[in-house]
């Protein structure tokens, strides 16, 4: 296939613009699959933490951040369900946060009790040991500028009740743009006026022995009044909740649609000129003999070569931009098989491309080759 | 008896509709020994390039037949017509068509690469057949560093890479100064005379006469002459 690599460094230009295109679209893929990677562990980190099976939400919430508190009843009727070895209680309401400053904005509050989970940001957890009080607050290291602690631990306002951050954590940045306070649950009670025995969310675990589906459906039967979701379930609805409802996932697959589609567009016109412009040597070609696989084949090379050089040269350029954007953007995420999987879009991308120029080159007339 | 190896008999080709059709060729029959050099003259239009076409496998006749080997080819399909060319057929353009983004010896090699030789030889047949050209020194030039002979002596080149039997050629010493026409009929000569070859040269050039075993002159689409040389 020297005849095809030839043909497209000789047009030297041609060739840069083919492999800018396909390294634009590559960039703009990988980022945009990092944003929406990122948004969806991001939208259900907090329930992915736990260790617990089953999740109870008031009746109809749609994710995590929009739970409603529930009566202390429920609690007390799932831990007499069989199969129920341990509960815990989970709350996330928004409050008025006042900056060592004086300033004051939204933030997120979640209060957990200590056994939520090993991942779970909660004092008292055996990995932030060395915080002196349970009832101390956390803040995210990328949410450092916006809460405006210079020096811990240090003594803010959360709904006019008085708290003392002491320990900056770490992966629980928030994608919603604002703030993220963990602390004990008994803590969050208070600063969001709960009744001691009220919840945001009822986490159960299942006995070994006992069949999660099965608690479920029994816990079901049992409160009708509420949601009994497994954890797997919950992170689910909260995922598609942001994704969809709120169209924000959307969005960002629209840039990720609309980076593929820019790199066809640019490898079709590349290849579709590059073909026009040789279509006397593919008519050379067929006149000589050369079957419709062998012409085929060049075209199919040619695009096969920009996309591979601007896949690579798009992959060298996205993984410092994406380590860039990580530092702005906390929850921005690309797993290692992102740049992988790069390879089926772009084949893609390279094939699309190549089929109105196999179908110039296919079809043209060997016959014009005596046309001088 | 003669030992035809190509030819057309009866073939009929027009072009265009209504008004505006041409009748290229009308009834013509002719046949083309093997190891011979026949040279076909005639005026613009007179529908030698169209005879050229169809002994070619490139154009296909509205009535009568196309003879390869005593194949009717114009019966076979493209993908058949195809592959003939490729063992049987080769061509020579007046205007080369080189592959311009190839030096002359990846244009030659890529005659033996379409004729199905080892990937290991190819260079190495393309570089004897180029020394044998006399372009020994201009092995790795593009098309666009040669000059009109030089291009049209790598064309022969790439056309007898692989060596088929029959060798077509359009005007190939149009726009080429005497000695450069000259010396292109040599190696085409020579072709029919060492190998066996069987040359058929369309052209308005006088100078092939000398060199052709038979001329056949073409008018409006028939047969106005036909001349074995001596």
């Amino acid at each position: 296939m020297k005849l095809a690599w030839q043909n497209i460094i000789h047009d030297r230009v041609r060739f840069l613009c083919s492999v800018l295109g396909v390294s634009f679209a590559v960039v703009l893929m990988v980022f945009q699959g990092s944003l929406l990677v990122g948004f969806l562990q991001a939208a259900s980190r907090l329930i992915d933490a736990s260790d617990f099976d089953i999740w109870i939400t008031a009746r109809g919430v749609p994710a995590f951040e929009f739970g409603a508190t529930l009566e202390s009843r429920v609690r007390e009727i799932a831990a007499g369900v069989p199969g129920v070895v341990e509960t815990g209680r989970v709350s996330m309401a928004f409050a008025v946060y006042r900056k060592p400053n004086g300033k004051q904005q939204i933030i997120g509050l979640v209060g957990a009790d200590p056994n939520i989970g090993k991942r779970f940001p909660v004092p008292g957890l055996p990995g932030l040991a060395e915080v002196p009080s349970p009832d101390a607050v956390l803040y995210d290291e990328s949410n450092r500028d916006q809460i405006e602690v210079t020096a811990l631990p240090a003594e803010v306002e959360i709904n006019r009740h008085r708290a003392i951050i002491e320990r900056q954590i770490k992966g629980f940045g928030s994608f919603l743009g604002l703030s993220y306070l963990f602390t004990s649950y008994r803590n969050a009670a208070r600063y969001l006026g709960f009744g001691p025995e009220e919840a945001m969310y009822i986490l159960l675990r299942v006995g070994s022995g006992y069949s999660v589906s099965d608690v479920q459906q029994s816990l079901r039967r049992r409160l009708p009044e509420v949601d009994v979701l497994t954890r797997q379930e919950f992170a689910h609805k909260s995922r598609v909740y942001w994704m969809i409802k709120t169209g924000a996932g959307g969005a960002i697959l629209t840039g990720a649609v609309l980076g593929f589609l820019v790199g066809l567009v640019v490898v079709s016109q590349t290849i579709y000129a590059n073909t026009m412009e040789n279509i006397e040597e593919y008519a050379t070609l067929k006149a000589l003999g050369a079957s419709r696989t062998f012409v085929a084949r060049i075209v199919i090379t040619q695009a096969l070569i920009c996309s591979t050089v601007g896949g690579i040269l798009g992959l060298l350029v996205v993984v410092p931009l994406v380590d860039y954007a990580r530092s702005l953007i906390s929850w921005v995420y690309t797993p290692w098989w992102l740049p992988v999987a790069m390879v089926v879009p772009s084949l893609l991308m390279c094939s699309l491309a190549s089929i109105a120029s196999v179908r110039s080159a296919l079809t043209v007339e060997p016959g014009r080759v005596f046309r001088a | 008896m003669p030992d035809h190896f190509l030819g057309v008999e009866g073939v009929s080709v027009s072009f265009g509709k209504g008004e505006a059709r041409v009748r290229a060729l009308r009834a013509v029959s002719l046949l083309f020994e093997r190891g011979t050099f026949s040279l076909v003259m005639g005026p613009s239009g007179s529908g030698k390039t169209t005879l050229l076409s169809l002994l070619g496998c490139l154009l296909s006749p509205d009535e009568g037949t196309v003879l390869v080997e005593d194949v009717a080819v114009n019966r076979l399909r493209e993908v058949e017509r195809t592959a003939i060319r490729r063992k049987k057929i080769s061509f020579v353009f007046q205007a080369f068509r080189l592959f311009h983004s190839l030096s002359a010896i990846d244009n030659v090699a890529l005659g033996f690469r379409l004729r199905g030789g080892r990937q290991s030889e190819r260079m190495v047949m393309a570089r004897d057949l180029l020394n044998r050209f006399g372009l020994g020194a201009k092995l790795h030039q593009r098309p666009n560093g040669l000059s009109p002979g030089e291009k049209q002596r790598v064309a022969i080149a790439r056309a007898l890479a692989g060596n088929p039997p029959v060798l077509l050629a359009d005007e190939p010493t149009a726009s080429m100064d005497y000695q450069a026409g000259r010396n292109i009929c040599q190696i085409l000569r020579s072709q029919v005379d060492e190998g066996g070859k069987t040359i058929v040269v369309v052209s308005h050039d006088p100078r092939w006469r000398e060199f052709a075993d038979r001329t056949v002159v073409l008018r409006d689409g028939q047969v106005e002459q036909e001349v074995k040389n001596p």
